[in-house]
């Protein structure tokens, strides 16, 4: 895969013109955004950068240990900021959120990179890291607001939810309506984006692809393989991520504590 | 010989955390129509969600026909000392699904909703132009009250609860919702305990307890 063009430092040097272009305009039309503007093309050089240097090293060391420390910072990092999107929070959020993240990562990041596309050796860089990386960053929208719905329904519709409960509602019974309609929120953003794949957006990923020099359809295929990939992996993190939070808005006496929300701090 | 329903102590605070009650416990002789008074705000409502065991109280004891209850065992405790709560909450869904509920969950297996006794009491409310099939919310708050209430009696637990079940409702409606619990808590192994806001009502009932000052004591 070597069929595609470099780009070196004469090369994003010109690039840099178009963001000075945009600069401009902020600057004509007294936008005010100029600086904002510098700030966040900078943070893109730099955070990406610094990115890529790490992930030089990481695929030249081509070690296991590296690869699987990545991963799990790669998880926390995920499970923080599916935290800090919710609007709501209860203390032990943060472990939830990282619990449910490392299982999804672990059975549907396994599954893909061990059976589907059978990696050789099992921790290859160049594989696992942007796959998992693809489940962590579209399975932290869908905990988040799967996490989200799921508390403001206990808040919300804590009558309803009292009702089933006074009638003699065990724990299951009783957090079977918010558990649907929070992981059916979670879920909707991925089947929404399998169904406009292609025709309303070109994914990222397959673009990439493409420009590094893939056949069209092979770039398909790993498409597909990778919204099947989010879709499993969303299912399954939002529901394991409610039933842990669940666990911690009721016991196994069924009494509905809502004293254990905490204000989120804005 | 003990008391037919026998639970507490139970201590609760209100939102700005003022003591509401402290150390109540409620004992309870069978065959009663049992009503709470006491200023509004004192407590009433949030006493009858401990008695339910809808708030948490895990240091209180529940006793019902001398059996106990607690822990894992708190839904059987909820499903024969049930709850008709204030406004009439209801779940998504028509006037037969809300009917059923009780039902429908595992504290229900062992019995179903009997339809024709349904039919019956609906009538008996004002509702029979009901239809079953109705969403439950296009209903207005009288009905609403009244559906509330119809599914507690057609529930029939050892002890219903109810917390202002008659509020909202026409003065003629409310006296044959009040005769339908009256006529429930006369029952062998029946219990009726309630917060009325009609004097009138209050003085038929044959048990009268206040709640006043953060003490449960007999009322007039």
């Amino acid at each position: 895969m070597s069929d595609f063009i470099e780009l070196g430092i004469p090369q994003l040097a010109v690039a840099t013109l178009l963001i000075i272009a945009a600069g401009v305009v902020s600057l004509a039309l007294r936008l005010g955004v100029e600086r904002r503007l510098g700030i966040a093309a900078l943070r893109t050089v730099i955070q990406l950068g610094l990115l890529g240097l790490i992930l030089e090293q990481v695929f030249a060391l081509e070690s296991a240990w590296l690869v699987a420390g990545l991963l799990i910072l790669m998880t926390v990092f995920a499970a923080r900021e599916a935290v800090t999107r919710a609007s709501r929070g209860y203390r032990g959020i943060l472990v939830d959120a990282w619990l449910t993240m490392a299982a999804t990562c672990f059975v549907v990041g396994g599954m893909v990179t061990q059976v589907v596309v059978g990696v050789e050796p099992w921790y290859d860089p160049q594989y696992v890291i942007p796959l998992l990386g693809m489940i962590l960053g579209n399975s932290l929208t869908g905990i988040s607001l799967c996490l989200d719905r799921f508390m403001d329904h206990l808040v919300v519709r804590s009558a309803e939810v009292e009702l089933r409960i006074a009638f003699g509602a065990t724990r299951r019974e009783a957090l079977a309506a918010p558990l649907r309609d929070a992981v059916r929120t979670g879920m909707i953003p991925i089947i929404n984006s399998m169904a406009a794949a292609g025709v309303v957006s070109l994914p990222g990923m397959m673009t990439g692809q493409i420009l590094a020099g893939s056949p069209p359809l092979q770039a398909v295929a790993y498409q597909v393989v990778v919204m099947f990939m989010i879709a499993a992996a969303v299912a399954m993190g939002a529901m394991l991520v409610v039933v842990l939070a669940g666990r911690h808005f009721m016991g196994p006496d069924a009494t509905l504590r809502l004293d254990r929300l905490t204000a989120k701090k804005s | 010989m003990a008391a037919f329903l026998e639970c507490g102590p139970f201590s609760a605070r209100d939102g700005e955390g003022r003591v509401l009650f402290d150390g109540v416990s409620v004992s309870l002789e069978a065959e009663q129509c049992v009503v709470i008074e006491g200023p509004s705000g004192g407590g009433k409502s949030t006493l009858l969600r401990h008695v339910t065991a809808l708030a948490h109280s895990p240091d209180a004891i529940r006793r019902l026909d001398g059996e106990g209850y607690q822990g894992v065992m708190l839904p059987v405790w909820r499903s024969r000392v049930s709850l008709v709560a204030q406004d009439a909450p209801m779940i998504d869904g028509t006037v037969h699904e809300n009917l059923s509920l009780p039902f429908s969950q595992r504290a229900g297996r062992d019995t179903k909703l009997d339809d024709v006794r349904a039919a019956s009491l609906m009538t008996r409310v004002g509702l029979e132009k009901m239809p079953f099939e109705r969403e439950v919310r296009t209903l207005s708050g009288g009905e609403r009250h009244r559906l509330a209430l119809v599914r507690g009696l057609l529930w029939d637990p050892p002890v219903l609860v109810a917390d202002e079940p008659l509020s909202g409702l026409d003065p003629d409606i409310a006296i044959v919702c009040f005769e339908l619990l009256l006529t429930f808590s006369r029952r062998p192994e029946k219990l009726l305990l309630c917060v009325l806001h009609d004097p009138a009502m209050n003085s038929r009932a044959d048990r009268r307890l206040r709640l006043a000052n953060g003490r449960l004591g007999e009322g007039a």
